[in-house]
Formats: structure tokens, C-alpha cells, sequence
């Protein structure tokens, strides 16, 4: 089902893949996913080499960012302000909760020596950085700023941000101005009494009316594409996150669907959806982004996550696992930096600094 | 960082772009053109060139396709480069006492702000008068246009400035936007305009032209006459003014009542009087008694700058508190704007504009007197008043006499609308201040300046027309 060449982060450890139909097998020195009836042969993604390295200041790169194939994670502040309130999302995997070990705050310089790393050994074209939640009113964004601000002026990537929608529209104009070429504002949960309940602190301290409105902003501010949200599929009835999807294309956002995992440990059970009601929401996905004219090619080859374009198989009469042109086009190197120059030009183009003499009243 | 997003479509910001380079390439070959085109009559080559530059800089100075200083620079490399006048006396000229007076006007205005003054004048205007925002507009109108019938309307506004500064900070108007703010800087360049020409006070222009009457024709104005003669104008042109920025740029601010309280907070935050918001209160007041008594002698900017020296004497302030507030662009824009003006005045290309202007409309009396009127009205935003009347008086008068008109009557048709300069930062020291505030555009000082120097010039030759014989004055019909 999934196009070519596409990463795929595949659950191996925690407790509900135990009664996982699948399993992962080595036949012939060859991997392959197998259901006992039928398989489909798979490679593994190398282990970067970067990951055995560390910063100057003696920390592991593999600490501070996550290798997720096209795309890296990383995040200078491993941290939630929702677990010292007892008011974190139930289905949280609990990775910021970083009461006991003080939640190390990476400093500029370490994150540039790990983007440094990421992109000289070529291991992915697309930096993503993410917050956890602050009460800043600028939803994390001025914290991110340096880092941004440092990779942008150093290297030619594309940077990807995931933070909380702020307070203030100006804040999400910010976003773009000073270098984000994609944003993420992860509603996760549409239905409005199920976000309330398994999202307490998004509710209480941000609100999912807020959610909307910042995405809707940004969705006109950034190219098209480029402004995302998760809706968890799992977490709430399948028809719930159908109107999710139809919400977020009709306002022009990509929504991604991650998978429910449930995690070891969390008091919150739910069984994960089974394959025949997943499929649906995946083809209205596809359809709804596809009708509203989203472009599918920024917000791809998401690991852990599904897109738009992986479901393509589902629903396009033609082969839709086979990429086109264009598609393998933008995976290239040279596509990347394509990618990058438009994007750049593009915010060249858009953003007005309203200090800018010639634009103002011609005063100093 | 405060950024603006375009959201329009991208095609229209990438023609918008592309427009930029056409534009220079335009401007450049409309400049070529005018330069090497044969002379009209009369007018030399250095005068050609002059008034080809002085349009070239107009266009500049309307488009703000670059910063104002900045076309102004352009002015002083063209002048000597083209032969209008050489490389000495246009350096020179850019040290003239109106530049330097602005130069002391902005270094006062910033002792007065930083010493925290002017915000507590105008928090304290903001209290009584903040209640209604179209009475506190109101307010500075009429108090600028007073204050200018008994001193230099160059040094009411330099007075003025800081305070309607903080005023704006304290409303929290944005910069450009807010209707409020261009409506408050305008009342003040307006104010200061209309209640300058009211008397002789108001500037030097109106002595200067009673000098020129007196040397050429041994008649005289005395100063109760002339404000006699062009009261009334002053009134309407109060009343109408108002009435036109009340249209173009209505009230978007719902009043200060509810910031009373933060008001009431910031005044006590302010705390008593400090030794250095008396110390620059008094150094002002004596500025203020120094240009109303020493102005005519010792000229303004030395005013100005005298009382600059004694605020670092008796160190009340320090070179960086004030540096800041010293808008150098404005001071760039004037110093060649001058420059231009002087260009323009000594090529002979502003007596050719004049003589050919008057010499082919002219007929009757009263056709010379509305051509003078309006030419000097529009000369008078390119040129500095007093320029404007040591070029255009002495042809004027002599006119006045092979017609048989009064010249006294003649006088009065470029004395008064030569102090009427409301389009242009550059025209006068009152519209580049209130420029300089970044709260109007130089766009919003034409568009309401263009309305306002039509309904001048009408209204001054209906009241030449039916006002003047009212009162036994004037034999224009
Ligand atoms: S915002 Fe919610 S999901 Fe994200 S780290 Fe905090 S608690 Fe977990």
C-alpha cells in the first residue's frame, strides 16, 4: 500500500504489538513483513553514523535529535509544563515529563553541531524542531527563535515547527518571518468533549477554539502545505476524526494521522482500531485533501505518522504507489534545495518588516 | 520585530517588485529628456537642469521609492554635477540656519523626553481632555495656531513635538495606521501653519516682504493691518481645516476614559517633579523667550542651539540620551530640500517659471493677483518662504506698478500665501517635524495638503475680493 521508498516506523516493543498479527522476519539475508499468509519485503534504515558521535560539550547527537528518515527531530527543550500542573494529555507517552532528570536545556551552539552532523552526513534534508508546552504567550515560538534563527543563517534546510498555537495571530507571522518553512499545531483530537477530557491542559491553557483559529492563520500565511495537524486516529470515533479531516482541508491545513499506540505504563486504555476501520478514514483523508487542492508533497514521509500522499495507494486508480516525477523530484537533493530556494524567496517576498524605511515613511 | 505578512496573491507582490527597476529606468530617461532638450526661451541651461532635478526629486520625494535623506543626497550630487551651481556653494547651502534650527528643535525636543516632561504634560493633557479625543485634537489645533500668532510657528512646533509624541505613545497609536495619530500631527503642522501667517510673528517671511515693499516702493504694512487683513482667513481656514481632517481621518480611538485609571497610575509612577524636569522646563521656557525676543536679531536656530550648549553646560543632559531623537533624515531631507530650493532660485529657472507663468495668464488685475497667489502657493512647497518671497516679490511689485495696481495690495498676494505650505515635509520646519513622527506618510501630508492649499487660495482671493473693500482696503476690481 505504501509508495516506494517510504520510512515507516514500525511498533516492535511496546505491550499491545504482542498480539499484533504482523512480524518482522529475516528470509535470505532479506527482511520481510509477514502476516504468516502473505509478505512483503522490506529494508531497514541504516542507523546514521552521526548517531555515535557527540557535541563538543560531550553529549550524544542521538540525545538531542531523533532520525526519522527524510525528517529529524529535535528538541532544545525536552520538556512539559503540563506534568508539574497533573494536567498532561492522557494518552501522552510520557517523553517530556522530565521532573526527575531536570530537563536539560540544549544550548544553540549543541543543536547547530547536531545539524551540523545530520545534514554533512546526508542523513535527512528536513530539521523539525519541537517544544513541549510553556505558558508563554507565544506558544513556544520565541524560545525556538535562536535555533532557528542559528540553522537558517548557517545552513540551506528546510526547518519544520512544532509548537503550541500562541496567543496572538503576530506570533504566528513571526513564525514564518524568521524562518519556518512548515508549521505544526497539533490539534490531535477534534471532538470537542473528548479533547476536553484526554487533553486537559491544551483545554484549559490554550483551548481548541484556539487551535482552529491559529491554523487557519497560518494556513494563509504559509505555503500551501506546509501548515499541519495530527489528529490521533483511535482516540475518538472514526467519524469524529472524518470531520476532523474535513475541517482542517476545508481551512487549507494537512491533517496527519498518527496511530493510537497505547503506552506502557499510562492509565488511559483504549484497543487500538483494527485495519478494516482505519482504512476508510485513510481514503476520506486522501479524498478531502486532494478535493480542497492541498499540496501533498511538503508534509510527507513522516515516520511515525501517516500523510496524505502514503494513503494515495487506497484510493488513486492508478498505481498509487508509484511515485511520480515531480514526487521523486522533491525527495532528491536537488529537489530539497529546490524546495528550499522557493521557500525562501517566496518568504522574501511576503514579509514586510514594518521597520523598513522605503516602507514607511522614509524616516530613521 | 514587528512583520507585516503580504497575504496578497503572489503574482501581484512579484509584478508589484518588478515595477521598482521600471520605475528607475522611467525616472532615468524622463531625466535624460529633460536635460537634453532644447531651452525654451529665456531660461538657461543651468535652470533647465535645475527645475529637471528639482522634478526628479519630487517625483522621488511623493514615491518614497527611496528614503527621504536619501533623494535629498541625490539633489546635492546632482546640482554641482550639472553645473546649476558649484561644488562649494552647494555644500554650503546645507549648512543654512534651518537646518541647524531643526537640528536644535530635534536635541531639545529629546532633553524634554527623556527628562520625562513631555510625558507628563501630555499624560496630564490626556486627563483633562482625554475624555473626548475630538476635543483633545481640538485642543492641539487651536493651541498651535494660537501660539504661532506670537512666535515662529518653526519653533511651536519644535515645542509641541515631544509632547504630542508621548500623547501618541500613551494612546498606544500605531505608527502610519492609526487615523488618530495622522489626524494629531497634522493639527499640529495645520495649527502652526494657518496660525503663522496670522501675524508678523509668525516668521520671518512677512517682514522680509514688508523690507522688499519698503525699499522698492517706500510704502508700508503695519502690523495691526496686516492682521487686520488676513484674520478672517485664518479663522475659516481653522474651522475648515478641522472639518477636512475630521473627514479624512476619522476618530478611531473610543475616547481614554478606561485608561484613566493606568493614567492615574503612570502619573504616580512619575512621582514629583525631578530636579532635570525643571531644570529642562526652565531651559525650554527660556528657549520660548529667546525666539520671541532675540528671534529676529540672533535668528531661531541660534536660539536653539544656545540653549542646546547651556543643557550640556549645566549637564542636564548627556549626548546619549538624546542622541536618539535626533532624526537625521529629516535634518538630510531639509539640508538639500534647501539646497534644491537655492538651486532652483539662483540658475534663474524660478524667475523664468514666474515671468513665463504670470506674463502668458495674465490680463486683469484681479488675474494677476489670483496667478501670484497660486504660484506662490505652490512655489512656496518646493522653496523656503522667505526664498519663495525674495524671488517672486520684487518681479511681483514691478508688475504691480506698469498694471497700476497697488503694490501693497501685490504684496499682501505672496507675504500671505507664501507662509501656506501645507504638502510637503519639506516646505516647511512644521510639516517636517510632524513627518518626522512616522505617524503621517508623506503621502497623507500631500493628499490633505493639496485639499488644503486649494481651499487657502480660494478663500484668500474671495476675501481679497469681498472682504478688503469692506474694511476700504485694496483696488483690485
Ligand atoms: S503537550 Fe500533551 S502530548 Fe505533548 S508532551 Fe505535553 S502532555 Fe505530552
Amino acid at each position: 500500500m505504501l509508495p516506494q521508498n517510504t520510512p515507516a516506523n514500525v511498533a516492535c516493543s511496546e505491550l499491545f504489538t504482542e498480539v499484533s498479527p504482523y512480524a518482522v522476519k529475516k528470509e535470505d539475508g532479506r527482511y520481510i513483513i509477514t502476516d504468516g499468509t502473505g509478505s512483503v519485503p522490506v529494508s531497514l534504515v541504516p542507523r546514521p553514523k552521526y548517531y555515535g558521535l557527540k557535541t563538543s560539550t560531550g553529549i550524544p547527537f542521538s540525545k538531542i535529535s531523533a532520525f526519522h528518515g527524510s525528517y529529524t527531530v529535535i528538541t532544545p527543550s525536552p520538556r512539559c509544563d503540563f506534568f508539574d500542573r497533573g494536567i498532561e494529555c492522557r494518552y501522552c507517552a510520557g517523553n517530556f515529563d522530565v521532573k526527575d532528570s531536570g530537563g536539560r536545556v540544549y544550548s544553540v551552539e549543541e543543536v547547530l553541531e547536531t545539524v551540523d552532523a545530520i545534514l554533512k552526513e546526508g542523513a535527512s534534508g528536513i530539521i523539525y524542531l519541537s517544544t513541549g508546552f510553556s505558558q508563554a504567550p507565544d506558544g513556544g515560538i520565541e524560545f525556538l527563535k535562536p535555533y532557528i534563527k542559528a540553522i537558517k543563517k548557517h545552513h540551506n534546510c528546510l526547518v519544520a515547527v512544532e509548537t503550541l498555537p500562541p496567543k496572538e495571530d503576530r506570533w504566528i507571522d513571526e513564525t514564518y518571518a524568521i524562518g519556518a518553512d512548515s508549521v505544526l499545531y497539533n490539534l490531535e483530537i477534534f471532538d470537542k468533549e473528548l479533547f476536553e477530557f484526554l487533553c486537559p491542559g491544551r483545554e484549559k491553557l490554550i483551548g481548541r477554539r484556539r487551535y482552529m483559529d491559529a491554523l487557519e492563520r497560518a494556513a494563509r500565511i504559509f505555503p500551501n502545505g506546509t501548515v499541519a495537524s495530527h489528529l490521533i486516529v483511535g482516540l475518538e470515533p472514526p467519524g469524529s476524526t472524518c470531520m476532523g479531516i474535513d475541517f482542517l482541508t476545508g481551512i487549507g491545513v494537512v491533517p496527519i494521522l498518527p496511530i493510537y499506540r497505547p503506552s506502557t505504563g499510562r492509565a488511559l486504555r483504549i484497543e487500538p482500531l483494527t485495519t478494516e476501520i482505519i482504512i476508510p478514514v485513510y481514503k476520506h483523508l486522501y479524498r478531502a485533501v486532494k478535493k480542497n487542492r492541498i499540496n501533498f508533497n511538503w508534509v510527507r514521509d513522516l515516520s511515525m505518522v501517516t500523510t496524505p500522499l502514503e494513503v494515495r495507494g487506497l484510493v488513486d486508480e492508478r498505481d498509487g504507489t508509484k511515485k511520480s516525477i515531480v514526487e521523486n523530484f522533491y525527495k532528491s537533493k536537488i529537489g530539497l534545495k529546490t524546495a528550499w530556494g522557493l521557500s525562501t524567496l517566496r518568504r522574501k517576498l511576503r514579509v514586510k518588516d514594518s521597520r523598513d524605511p522605503s516602507d514607511s515613511s522614509g524616516q530613521s | 520585530m514587528s512583520v507585516e505578512i503580504d497575504t496578497r496573491p503572489l503574482w501581484i507582490i512579484l509584478a508589484l517588485k518588478s515595477l521598482r527597476p521600471i520605475f528607475f529606468l522611467l525616472l532615468a530617461i524622463l531625466f535624460w529628456y529633460f536635460i537634453k532638450m532644447p531651452s525654451p526661451e529665456g531660461l538657461t541651461a543651468a535652470g533647465q537642469n535645475a527645475i529637471a532635478v528639482f522634478l526628479i526629486c519630487l517625483i522621488l520625494w511623493v514615491s518614497n521609492m527611496i528614503p527621504l535623506a536619501i533623494t535629498s543626497i541625490f539633489a546635492i550630487i546632482l546640482v554641482p554635477l550639472l553645473g546649476i551651481l558649484t561644488k562649494k556653494e552647494t555644500y554650503s547651502l546645507f549648512g543654512n540656519e534651518a537646518v541647524f534650527f531643526i537640528l536644535g528643535a530635534f536635541i531639545l525636543a529629546g532633553a524634554v523626553m527623556h527628562s520625562g516632561l513631555s510625558n507628563r504634560i501630555a499624560l496630564n493633557v490626556i486627563k483633562r481632555y482625554g475624555y473626548s479625543p475630538k476635543r483633545l485634537l481640538l485642543c492641539v489645533f487651536l493651541l498651535a495656531a494660537a501660539l504661532s500668532f506670537f512666535m515662529s510657528e518653526h519653533a511651536v512646533a519644535a515645542m509641541l513635538f515631544p509632547m504630542l509624541l508621548e500623547l501618541a505613545k500613551s494612546l498606544k497609536l500605531r505608527p502610519g495606521k492609526s487615523n488618530y495619530g495622522k489626524f494629531l500631527f497634522h493639527a499640529l503642522s495645520w495649527g502652526c501653519i494657518v496660525g503663522g501667517v496670522a501675524t508678523f510673528l509668525g516668521g520671518a517671511r512677512v517682514p522680509l516682504a514688508m523690507g522688499i515693499l519698503k525699499e522698492t516702493t517706500g510704502e508700508t504694512i503695519g502690523f495691526l493691518d496686516y492682521t487686520v487683513a488676513v484674520l478672517p482667513l485664518v479663522f475659516i481656514l481653522l474651522a475648515v481645516g478641522f472639518m477636512i481632517l475630521t473627514v479624512l481621518y476619522p476618530i478611531d480611538v473610543a475616547g481614554v476614559d478606561n485608561a484613566g485609571e493606568v493614567i492615574a497610575k503612570r502619573l504616580k509612577e512619575l512621582g514629583k517633579v525631578s530636579f532635570s524636569e525643571y531644570a529642562v522646563g526652565m531651559v525650554l521656557l527660556l528657549t520660548i523667550v529667546g525666539w520671541i525676543s532675540l528671534g529676529r536679531t540672533l535668528g531661531l536656530a541660534a536660539v536653539a542651539l544656545g540653549s542646546v550648549v547651556i543643557l550640556f553646560v549645566l549637564r542636564i543632559v548627556r549626548w546619549k540620551d538624546v542622541e536618539d531623537y535626533v532624526n537625521w533624515g529629516i535634518i538630510l531631507m531639509y539640508g538639500g530640500a534647501i539646497t534644491l530650493g537655492s538651486a532652483l532660485d539662483k540658475s534663474g529657472a524660478a524667475a523664468w517659471l514666474i515671468k513665463g507663468v504670470i506674463g502668458r495668464w495674465s490680463g486683469a488685475p484681479w488675474t494677476i493677483f489670483a496667478l501670484v497667489s497660486l504660484l506662490t502657493i505652490f512655489l512656496t512647497e518646493a522653496m523656503s518662504h522667505a526664498a519663495v518671497i525674495a524671488v517672486l516679490l520684487p518681479v511681483v511689485i514691478g508688475m504691480a506698478g506698469k498694471m497700476s495696481v497697488d503694490p501693497v495690495v501685490m504684496t499682501y498676494s505672496v507675504a500671505t500665501p507664501a507662509g501656506l505650505a501645507f504638502m510637503l515635509p519639506m516646505s516647511t520646519p512644521a510639516n517636517g517635524i510632524a513627518v518626522s513622527s512616522n505617524y503621517i506618510t508623506v503621502r497623507d501630508m500631500i493628499k490633505g495638503g493639496l485639499i488644503m492649499a486649494i481651499i487657502s487660495w480660494v478663500l484668500f482671493n474671495l476675501m481679497a475680493a469681498f472682504y478688503w473693500p469692506l474694511i476700504g482696503f485694496g483696488r483690485l476690481r
